[in-house]
């Protein structure tokens, strides 16, 4: 099988070092990866190129890079399903880390991202002679989390930390919640207060913007946003609700149970907080323009027809959580 | 062709320009939507991070009401799409919990069989109604019109609940639909990525970089639009882009069209019609891109 | 001057335990890896770690003896008593470090079968147990503050006489030479997979420590006992675990038949590995394969079962070899995936060098002796990582630094690898030195050996020898030189590669992984022995040391 390789090259050793599309042409297998071209390419046309890569087998987690525009384990990656209508693949590093050489990137800021999260497990009380007993249950919810490799390819195409590093990303809040959810963490009932606590600060999770990225691009099915998720779902449940993501979440469903339909006008009010009177106010340009152009919601919402039934779903429901 | 229509929460507030651009293109085409009584509110993902299970059952009330007109689901937004695929998907791998919501629903006497396939407007156009057919409706040329494809992050991820495996051309639909309505495609990376608009109200710098991000590249690329298929993506990406500029220091001013109305144009009907003097960012350029009236 | 008491080579399971002990010993440590920690090869390991627990019943002595026998009674009975004694602390410290393993019905922690181990001791997570493992310790590492050098790779060992004065290694990202002056230095460097073609081992397992030891004297001892697994993927050669096996799954040849009724009536699928994969490979030889491959039947243990323990072989052999094991048997063959040879060292950790240590698969005590028993190896990073690194510690507290002129030897070791840079290009790429040595290996170093293969394969590496010292390195440029890494990891496989060859042909008898079709059988008499290699005048001398027997007098090995 013929295929075009393009691959997006970095040189730092050259004076004036930019970015620059390098193409090669080759045979490889029918049942070739995308990682076996590039081996193939850097053993047999061109050994100044750099790449991380080992085990070929999806487990060690260095080669995560971007084919064709979303990241991928390159060794888990088919050349034939990669091909565009030209044969060709395009290969990039992965997104968001600095690049070093070729696809090479520089990994600090991701490490940095997850020892802030404390990363160990940090059980309270004194620790039982044998295994703290633990069900089979909780155990496999974890092994799905714990599954990540750290391949970087969540983060790599994060929407959020494209416009913000200090976000500390899919991968180290999937890894706090690998915590946060295991009962031998925190206290007698395996609550991590202390970590839920330091998780909803500010470039914590609330800040996901719930894009699904990472989801796509996780190679191990370990859904980091779907984590972000739980981990405000812990959040709320503890009460740390003091934020202006949690009583988002809090206020829609208190408004669709209400009346079936979401009062638009209401949501941001108490997202902010009734009394936030510079946030309120920053709100106000914004309803004026919407008012002159015939946008704004209605300020007298309407609920549903027999909205009595909603009402009484949402009490069912809750009853029976 | 019947269908039963969803027209989500932010048609009937914030984009109401939307839900009548859908009736109007419609009712031309021969496509019949029958509005889903006391529909309600799917969610949009925030109802699902407080409490899954009971986005879920309004979901299956919203599904088995579809079931009782015996018409599949219309939906007009991408987040309602992505976040009713979500929940369907749920719901079909665990026949226990499907019972359960059953079980909720039935005290209004409804029940979710199972059989819902929600479908948004674009991939109806694509899949059920044919772009071939859409091409006789077609009286005004959009010739030298610049538009650029933006998604929203829930009609294109994750691919499992969206049915891409069967139905790859999903992943192109924009394209193709910008392409056959004889507009000129300024394609970009960015076409799938997030406008902010879920962390607005959590971290507006965040959320105002994005807009600015994807609409100064686009625009930067001679776009004359941009066009989504959803509303929220348009209450961001239209209402708030002159912030988001602000905190760029720089201009964009770059009109923002949902679906409806790109094809609207196509289809001859007025700037007035469609409601494209109801954005916040000025749409007349485009007016006087593409004329006024119908030809 | 970077300087420190313990300085670990290697930071996989092995030497990431080890690194743990000797900063709780109180020294100065620190740990050098050319890859990430995570990027380990650890990682890769599957099925799970053996313990034998007390409160269930079970005894170490069972498991030791379970450990001596799968050796071939070439292991070291003293090691193997050390290793099983420690296993159940070892198990329940990882467990409360988080490792997230699997659970009986109690709560309690659960097991399954294993090769060449009457009843199920063996721990495990899903099937990537390795890589729970390692990311654990990982955690563990980043709570301890260890030091690390990441993406560093040692260049060569620094000595005053014999003893130990530090190391000289690359900084891989900035091309940079540095000298780390050490007290004592550990290796944990894994072991040579990637000196046979094909292999289940990543490509970073290249024999770098052993190597490394090797020329600065130590011992190699076993070389000869090299591992290959029964069931690696056809085609890429990659592991699918031993797990399937412990879960239920079968063998069959080409007609459905599951033939290791002929070879182990006992233990059939789950006799020890070498017996495994003999008997494939007789199978296979004799027609019963089809390309080269027998059959791993998996179809009747359910989905449910493989969706929740073994789901990571399913995907691999989706996604390598197109096929999946709920609906249909996957193609697999043996495969080298393991050597139980290594460094040798003392049950403390110590080699023959002063200050040199080694732990993991680049070392042999000898736990394993002439073959491993699946589960084993885990088990065998983390007691002798743990040890090793605190009987550093302890040695280094009652040490000196030795002095030595660091810009003299990073100026000697900068120019020897200009040296390198500036060969002309004419010279064959080290790609295909090391095809060449690994198809040798493979062909004649691989289940079955004879005299005349094994010759052919010695007689080749002189001339890989000569064809490596021209071997010319493409990449001129100083950040993330991989060009030059893989130049430099050849040397080391080269070495290894001898050192394998000449210790298979020196042991005439069949023991263990070593099956020779012109001396089949085992011969105590002769060989009940240790073979050892250490670097000479003339190149590879051998040895030999006496095996250690404590309670287990050698018997017929059968299953």
């Amino acid at each position: 099988m013929d295929v075009k390789v393009k691959i997006r090259r970095y040189d730092p050793d050259i004076e004036s070092p930019v970015s620059y599309w390098e193409e090669f042409s080759l045979a490889v297998p029918e049942t070739a990866t995308v990682l076996d071209a590039l081996i193939q390419i850097r053993e047999d046309m061109d050994g100044t190129l750099s790449l991380r890569c080992s085990c070929r087998s999806a487990i060690c987690g260095s080669c995560a890079m971007r084919v064709n525009g979303h990241a991928v384990l390159a060794c888990q990656t088919k050349a034939s399903e990669s091909l565009d209508s030209e044969g060709i693949i395009t290969v990039e590093p992965a997104g968001v880390m600095p690049v070093m050489k070729d696809l090479v990137v520089n990994f600090d800021p991701f490490w940095e991202k997850i020892r802030t999260v404390e990363p160990y497990l940090q059980p309270q009380g004194p620790e039982p002679e044998g295994e703290y007993i633990a069900s089979n249950e909780s155990m496999l919810h974890l092994s799905g989390v714990t599954a990540c490799i750290m391949c970087g390819a969540c983060v790599s195409d994060c929407t959020v930390l494209e416009v913000d590093p200090t976000f500390l990303g899919p991968a180290a809040l999937a890894k706090a919640y690998r915590f946060t959810a295991d009962p031998r963490d925190g206290n007698a009932e395996g609550v991590s207060q202390r970590r839920l606590e330091q998780l909803s600060m500010p470039s914590g999770m609330w800040d996901c913007t719930r894009c699904n990225e990472c989801v796509q691009a996780c190679p191990k099915g370990v859904a980091p946003m779907d984590r972000i998720m739980s981990l405000r779902e812990q959040a709320m449940d503890v009460g740390l609700g003091n934020n202006n993501g949690a009583r988002h979440a809090e206020a829609f469903t208190e408004l669709v149970a209400h009346s079936g339909r979401l009062d638009e006008l209401r949501l941001p009010v108490k997202t902010v907080g009734m009394f936030n009177i510079p946030a309120l106010l920053s709100f106000v340009p914004i309803g004026l323009r919407a008012m002159t152009h015939g946008k704004l919601p209605p300020l007298m919402h309407k609920s549903v027809a027999n909205v009595q039934n909603i009402r009484r779903l949402f009490n069912k429901v809750n009853q029976s959580r | 062709m019947k269908y039963a229509f969803f027209p989500g929460c932010v048609s009937q507030g914030g984009a109401p320009e939307l839900y009548t651009a859908t009736k109007l293109i419609c009712s031309k085409l021969g496509i019949e939507i029958e509005e889903i009584s006391g529909w309600t509110c799917c969610g949009a993902g925030v109802m699902q991070e407080k409490n899954q299970l009971f986005g879920d059952t309004l979901n299956a009330r919203t599904f088995a009401k579809a079931e009782e007109l015996g018409l599949p689901i219309l939906t007009i937004c991408s987040t309602c799409q992505g976040v009713m695929g979500q929940a369907n998907l749920r719901m079909k791998r665990d026949p226990e919990y499907l019972a359960e919501i059953n079980s909720h629903l039935a005290e209004e006497g409804l029940e979710y069989k199972g059989t819902a396939e929600p479908k948004h407007l674009l991939w109806i156009l694509i899949e059920d109604f044919g772009l071939d057919s859409l091409v006789p409706h077609l009286t005004r040329s959009l010739s030298g019109l610049r538009v650029a494809p933006f998604y929203g992050c829930y009609i294109v991820r994750p691919t499992e609940a969206l049915d891409i495996e069967d139905h790859p051309e999903r992943q192109t639909s924009l394209e193709s639909l910008i392409e056959t309505v004889g507009a000129t495609l300024i394609d970009f990376e960015g076409k799938t990525r997030c406008c902010g608009f879920p962390i607005l109200t959590i971290n507006e710098k965040n959320s105002l970089a994005m807009v600015g991000k994807h609409t100064s590249e686009v625009k930067d690329l001679g776009a004359d639009a941009m066009v989504t298929p959803c509303p929220l993506c348009h209450l961001n990406l239209d209402g708030y882009q002159p912030r988001a500029a602000k905190q760029l220091n720089r201009s964009i001013s770059l009109p923002i069209l949902h679906l409806p109305q790109l094809i609207g144009l196509a289809m001859g009907f007025s700037h007035q019609e469609l409601g494209l003097q109801k954005h916040i960012v000025n749409t007349q350029p485009i007016q006087l891109k593409v004329g006024a009236g119908a030809s | 001057m970077l300087e420190h008491d313990v300085l670990i080579i290697g930071a996989g399971l092995a030497g990431m335990r080890a690194a743990i002990a000797a900063k709780a010993g109180g020294a100065n440590t620190a740990i050098l890896s050319k890859v990430h920690p995570v990027r380990s090869h650890s990682n890769a390991a599957q099925g799970g770690i053996n313990a034998a627990l007390t409160d269930r019943g079970d005894r170490w002595e069972d498991h030791a003896y379970d450990t001596v026998k799968g050796s071939d009674f070439l292991g070291d009975q003293d090691a193997i008593e050390v290793m099983c004694r420690a296993a159940g602390k070892s198990l329940i410290d990882m467990e409360h470090m988080g490792v997230t393993f699997s659970r009986d019905d109690e709560g309690k922690l659960g097991t399954r079968n294993f090769g060449g181990q009457p009843i199920a001791r063996t721990f495990f997570v899903g099937d990537f147990t390795g890589q729970a493992l390692l990311h654990v310790m990982f955690e563990q590492l980043v709570k301890s503050g260890v030091q690390s050098y990441e993406e560093w790779f040692v260049t060569s060992l620094i000595q005053d006489g014999e003893q130990i004065a530090g190391v000289l290694a690359l900084e891989i990202r900035t091309g940079v030479l540095h000298a780390i002056r050490a007290k004592t230095v550990i290796f944990c460097t894994g072991g040579c997979g990637r000196l046979f073609e094909p292999s289940t081992n990543a490509l970073i397992v290249t024999g770098d420590g052993m190597g490394l030891a090797y020329n600065a004297g130590a011992q190699l001892m076993d070389m000869e006992m090299v591992q290959y697994h029964p069931t690696t993927l056809a085609g890429s050669g990659v592991l699918i675990s031993e797990a399937a096996r412990g879960e239920g799954a079968y063998l069959r040849d080409k007609d459905g038949n599951r033939f290791m009724e002929k070879y182990a009536p006992n233990m059939m699928e789950l006799a020890s590995r070498d017996v495994v994969s003999r008997s494939e490979q007789t199978e296979i030889n004799a027609g019963n394969g089809v390309n080269g491959c027998v059959y791993l039947d998996c179809t009747h243990l359910g989905e449910a079962l493989i969706m929740e323990k073994l789901s990571q072989i399913r995907e691999l052999g989706i996604d390598l070899a197109g096929a999946d094991m709920i609906k249909e048997p996957i193609p697999i063959r043996p495969g080298m995936h393991y050597i139980m040879g290594g460094i040798k060292t003392d049950i403390d950790g110590r080699t023959n060098v002063p200050g040199v240590y080694a732990a993991g698969e680049c070392a042999n005590v000898s736990v394993h002796g002439g073959n491993r028993l699946g589960a084993n190896s885990l088990l065998d990073t983390i007691v002798f990582g743990e040890r090793s690194g605190r009987h550093a510690a302890e040695a280094a507290s009652g040490m000196d630094f030795i002095e030595f002129n660091e810009s003299a030897v990073v100026r000697q070791e900068e120019s020897r690898i200009q040296q390198m840079l500036d060969r002309p290009e004419n010279g064959d790429r080290w790609g295909s030195i090391r095809q060449d040595l690994g198809d040798s290996m493979n062909k004649n170093l691989a289940v079955y050996r004879d005299q005349a293969g094994m010759q052919e394969t010695l007689n080749l590496i002189p001339g890989l020898k000569s064809r490596y010292a021209g071997v010319p390195v493409q990449n001129k440029g100083r950040v993330f030189n991989t060009d030059l890494v893989f130049a430099l990891e050849l040397g080391y496989m080269l070495d290894c590669g001898e050192a394998i060859t000449a210790s298979a042909l020196e042991r005439k008898e069949s023991r263990g992984a070593q099956a020779r079709t012109d001396f089949p059988s085992r011969d105590d008499d002769n060989w009940l022995k240790h073979i050892t290699v250490t670097k000479g005048e003339q190149g590879v001398e051998l040895g030999t040391l006496p095996v250690t027997i404590t309670k287990w007098t050698p018997e017929e090995r059968k299953y």
